[in-house]
């Protein structure tokens, strides 16, 4: 199964919240439960971006490519990228990878790709 | 609510420090009571961000208060991030205030060179959202990063506007016997030469290794005191006359608009509401430089400079000592150090000593109104100061 990574609709207003939040920013009616997950669209537009060289010690690359991207719903989000010379403003596609290894766990998170 | 005004302050030196966490909070604590004339105090505040992770030690009230000989008195620790040090001061302002004691001590204190500069680096991100930031391996440079990236495309901030910020600061903190950094560096040098990119390596592009504060041990004290204590000392009357605090979104990206620090206007707006002061009435300010482009949009939103032109004031030497508004004289976190819990006491150590007319060699001539800004995670938790010299 294609992994998703989900945004939160609140019930009552219907705003959508990425990441989840227990009480909605906009209404802030709705109960600790009231949110239905939405899987977050995997295109986007890269807001802005760098390339970090001091990495926490479990990152073996000499450099690692991170991003903002404004997804096609208008919500926004970060993850790695996987491009060698992005651009502001350039149309990106993202696939949820293994994005950090610790030493008992896998976390997984959005990597982009040019599109 | 009673006013508050600051009896005593004390620094360690900020740099790497061998010696045990307790006594990097009780050492600048000694020094503020002795400035004080006290050797009693109603109530210790601890202010420190890592001991638990990075010094395996917790419950730092109890250890300092002990290793101070100051047992019965309350104590307690006060984690806010970068920002723990001005909360710690804003708790014990509340203390005095409220009139539920006489003074306090506040002090803040950090040790994040007991361990390396990747765990450091590591634990300093931990700051950010679990989910939607830190499993991504970002780190505080990183968020700097694609914030500076923003503001050079849309207000025309440089490299060079950028390396000024570091050339002044690092040129303070040699005046500043307590500053880690005790390095004059030029543009040349780290932006110009052939050797500029040895010199001054990306940490996370477009920010480089000179554009980032170093990883410090320090720590500071404040004795705070009603005005009635004050009497009985016989200090400077220095007034805590105002406080602001604001917060932001935890994880960045969901501003809405990403090259606003708004927890920084808010809080700084705040502050100046609470002492009836603007920031025109402002003469000296140290601004929280953890990253240089902080310093310059800091000075926008505390409301020094219009948005967007916090770099020409730096480009005409406004922001220099000598200038109209002397910014970051100690040396700020670029020059001084960022020991993160000592960080903010250490900010207010700074503008006391300033208003004091203490400052020696980077003394602001005839400073009378103080401002601080701690700014805490990536501006999701923002403290702000004003400090008075009363006649």
């Amino acid at each position: 199964m294609e992994r998703q990574i989900h945004a939160y609709a609140c019930r009552r207003c219907g705003a959508l919240h990425y990441p989840f939040r227990m009480v909605c920013r906009e209404c802030g009616e709705n109960g600790p439960h009231e949110f239905d997950p939405v899987p977050l669209p995997k295109e986007g537009t890269l807001l802005t971006f760098t390339f970090v060289h001091n990495l926490p010690a479990e990152y073996e690359v000499a450099r690692l490519g991170l991003g903002v991207v404004e997804l096609s719903n208008g919500l926004r989000m970060l993850g790695q990228l996987d491009i060698a010379d992005p651009k502001l403003g350039m149309k990106v596609v993202g696939e949820v990878e293994v994005v950090r290894r610790e030493a008992y766990a896998r976390r997984y998170g959005m990597v982009f790709r040019a599109a | 609510m009673r006013e508050v005004y600051v009896a005593g302050i004390g620094i360690t030196s900020f740099s790497r420090l061998e010696y045990p966490l307790a006594e990097i909070a009780a050492y600048p604590a000694m020094l503020a009571l002795r400035d004080a004339g006290l050797k009693a105090v109603d109530q210790v505040y601890v202010a420190n961000m890592g001991s638990a992770r990075i010094n395996n030690q917790t419950a730092l009230g109890s250890a300092v208060v002990d290793t101070l000989g100051l047992t019965p008195t309350g104590a307690e620790r006060i984690e806010n991030g970068p920002a723990s040090g001005a909360s710690a001061v804003k708790q014990g302002f509340l203390g005095v205030a409220a009139g539920m004691y006489e003074a306090v001590l506040v002090t803040g204190c950090e040790r994040m060179r007991e361990v390396n500069n990747l765990e450091a680096t590591d634990f300093v991100a931990t700051m950010t959202h679990p989910l939607a930031e830190y499993i991504y391996g970002v780190t505080l440079p990183a968020h700097a990063a694609m914030f500076t990236r923003l503001y050079m495309e849309r207000y025309g901030v440089t490299a060079r506007h950028l390396a000024m910020v570091a050339v002044k600061n690092h040129a303070n903190a040699m005046l500043n016997p307590f500053a880690h950094l005790h390095q004059p560096i030029t543009v040349e040098g780290i932006l110009d030469s052939p050797e500029a990119f040895t010199n001054n390596p990306y940490v996370a592009e477009p920010l480089r290794f000179f554009d980032c504060c170093p990883v410090s041990d320090g720590g500071a004290a404040v004795i705070l005191a009603s005005r009635e204590k004050m009497a009985e000392l016989g200090k400077p009357l220095i007034r805590l006359a105002g406080i602001g605090q604001a917060t932001d979104t935890l994880a960045v990206f969901e501003r809405p608009d990403p090259t606003d620090l708004l927890a920084v206007r808010r809080s700084a707006a705040s502050a100046f509401a609470m002492a009836g002061l603007t920031p025109g009435d402002v003469h000296v300010a140290e601004l929280h430089d953890a990253f240089t482009i902080l310093e310059i949009v800091e000075s926008e939103e505390a409301g020094f400079f219009p948005k967007g032109e916090g770099h020409l004031a730096l480009e005409k030497g406004a922001t220099a000592l000598g200038g109209p508004l002397p910014i970051n004289p100690s040396g700020g976190l670029k020059g001084k150090g960022h020991p993160v819990g000592a960080t903010g006491v250490g900010q207010v150590h700074e503008i006391v000593t300033q208003l004091r007319g203490d400052a020696g060699e980077r003394q602001v001539a005839g400073a009378k109104v103080g401002f601080t800004c701690n700014f805490g995670g990536f501006g999701n938790n923002v403290i702000s100061m004003v400090f008075v010299r009363e006649e």
